[in-house]
């Protein structure tokens, strides 16, 4: 089942097209990673997403319904805005304590989120009062403090240190694998996001370069590195490289690392056995390049552009 | 209570938000006191009628604390929804499970029902301090006198709001209505100096519409015998032009509804 389905999603701002015919899918108990270079309309689909701003063209569903001024859906959602927006005046577990009986929950779930996140010595202070990477915790403190079944997050670990990344990202996959909550994050730390991440949305211009799950996009879009150790680099570089799908050919100390396009991923290790052949070389031995979730988006982005 | 309790807990942090700092209501109550004294002074009694008596009592303790009023109602405008666009915090609010009428709603109770309240209570309580006897039985001419007096102040705040929506400014807001407070303000006074010199009552009634004390002035001071008055309404008249005005602030409050509700994105 899908949380949320956002069909020929548009959104302009003046002239500039911000997010331009999007198709999303958010299917239940996934963590989905929502990619693009800055201004792709990452934070605008969002923001439709979350029924806070109302498409021009399109329409999205969560939870099966129109998530503009819907409060049925809003109880299910939480949100981490990429710059937290609170009132800066009230305090810390005075406002946690506003939001739950807002959402209609027991108040002490306040002290148990601040734990959760590793805030719960900055209960007196005010919101104003917290640094950065506090108030970024505080942000998800105030998200989760619901159990909401979905969470969306822009940006949600801009402001942390690497340990406070570290334990959020566990934190995700725990309420992921425990509580079943579905995840839409948006980031631009690609390591973090392939950790947690089973699918991707990968967003260029408003529009969606490649989604699905991460397994099949690797296969799809990749470029794939294989290293090939051989006693004559120079040689067997050099009739590789006439291979109609390299993208790049390198020539190293222990041997020479070719990069392919997906079209020659099935025949790419029968090609350069047929070529060390004919040239009379001995294979020693070929690795494959794991692709990471940077290449992917490079690769995506940079094709689209 | 279950949809109530998110409705009362965005009126309670609204009314923190807007009511944190009362330094416009304590000058409001500072300027109350010295006018006991200065008004204790000013008046007679003794030739006038006493409705008219009570309607400049009522009105000469306005001055002031009517501005101080106004400035509340474009600071809690200013501050509680136009820097909630301005900086976002809206967002968050917009993300709770309440619907947006019933938001803003409770932003509005805050900033314009509070307000009234306040301003009314101070002023009720000046009355009776001073003049209790002639306050009881002439309730309906002290009604009749905010009811006119209040009609500006509450049409060009909610004139602000709309346009507070609409270019989500907080700042802009207090400029905006001061600006658009004191444009009506001296309009009034140049019209009222047009209709002299013009010998008719159109520009008048008018501005009336926009600016009913100008009517109900017109109106009490007719009750002098002796008076030389330009223009005497009747009392339904009075009460016509003061109602139009609030049916100008009830249809841009209902527009300010609508495109909060329909077309503001956050």
């Amino acid at each position: 089942m899908s949380i949320v389905v956002a069909e020929g999603l548009s959104k302009s701002y003046g002239r500039i097209l911000a997010v331009d015919e999007l198709c999303l899918e958010v299917d239940e108990g996934s963590v989905v990673g929502l990619i693009g270079p800055n201004g792709a309309g990452k934070t605008t689909t969002i923001k439709m997403i979350l029924g806070l701003m109302k498409p021009n063209k399109g329409h999205v569903k969560v939870f099966g319904q129109n998530p503009w001024d819907n409060p049925k859906v809003h109880s299910q959602i939480g949100v981490i805005y990429e710059k937290p927006l609170f009132p800066p005046s009230e305090k810390v577990l005075d406002y946690l304590e506003r939001v739950c009986r807002i959402f209609d929950v027991c108040e002490s779930r306040a002290m148990e989120v601040l734990k959760l996140v590793g805030l719960e010595e900055a209960w007196a202070r005010t919101i104003k009062g917290l640094s950065a990477g506090m108030l970024q915790k505080f942000a998800i403190a105030h998200a989760i403090i619901h159990e909401p079944k979905f969470v969306i997050a822009d940006e949600m670990t801009s402001n942390l240190d690497p340990k406070a990344r570290s334990s959020l990202l566990d934190l995700v996959l725990r309420l992921n694998k425990n509580q079943k909550v579905t995840f839409l994050l948006s980031s631009h730390i690609l390591p973090e996001l392939s950790r947690v991440c089973n699918s991707a949305v990968i967003i260029n211009k408003g529009r969606v370069c490649a989604s699905g799950n991460l397994i099949e996009l690797y296969g799809k879009f990749m470029v794939r590195t294989i290293r090939v150790s051989t006693d004559k680099p120079t040689e067997l570089a050099e009739a590789v490289r006439k291979l109609p799908y390299m993208e790049d050919v390198s020539v190293g100390p222990q041997g020479i690392c070719v990069r392919i396009a997906d079209q020659g991923s099935e025949t790419v290790y029968e090609d350069i056995s047929r070529l060390a052949r004919e040239i009379k070389a001995k294979i020693l031995g070929i690795e494959t390049g794991s692709a990471s979730l940077e290449e992917l988006y490079t690769t995506l982005v940079e094709s689209g552009e | 209570m279950g949809k109530c309790k998110p409705f009362l807990e965005i009126l309670s942090s609204s009314l923190h938000g807007d009511y944190k700092f009362p330094i416009l209501e304590f000058l409001a109550f500072l300027f109350l006191l010295s006018s006991f004294v200065f008004t204790s002074f000013g008046f007679s009694s003794s030739e006038v009628p006493e409705e008219y008596f009570v309607y400049r009592m009522t009105s000469s303790l306005m001055g002031l604390p009517l501005f101080i009023f106004a400035m509340l109602l474009f600071k809690n405008i200013s501050s509680g929804i136009g820097n909630d666009l301005e900086k976002g915090t809206m967002q968050t609010i917009l993300a709770y499970p309440l619907k947006r009428r019933s938001i803003l709603t409770a932003k509005l109770i805050s900033a314009f029902v509070a307000a009234t309240l306040l301003f009314l209570g101070m002023q009720f309580s000046a009355l009776y301090i001073l003049a209790p006897d002639m306050v009881a039985p002439h309730l309906q001419v002290v009604l009749l006198t905010y009811v006119a007096y209040m009609s500006l102040p509450l049409l060009v705040a909610s004139i602000t709001l709309l346009l507070t929506l609409i270019l989500r400014k907080g700042t802009l807001a207090v400029v905006i209505g001061l600006m658009l407070f004191f444009l009506f303000s001296t309009l009034s006074s140049l019209v009222s100096l047009a209709a002299y010199a013009m010998d008719s009552l159109l520009p008048l009634q008018l501005c009336s519409l926009l600016v009913p004390n100008i009517v109900m002035d017109s109106y009490y001071s007719s009750l002098q015998p002796m008076a030389n008055i330009f223009w005497r309404p009747s009392f339904s008249e009075a009460l016509l032009y003061s109602g139009t005005g609030y049916c100008f602030t009830a249809v841009i409050l209902l527009l300010s509804y609508l495109y909060f509700s329909r077309r503001l994105n956050a």
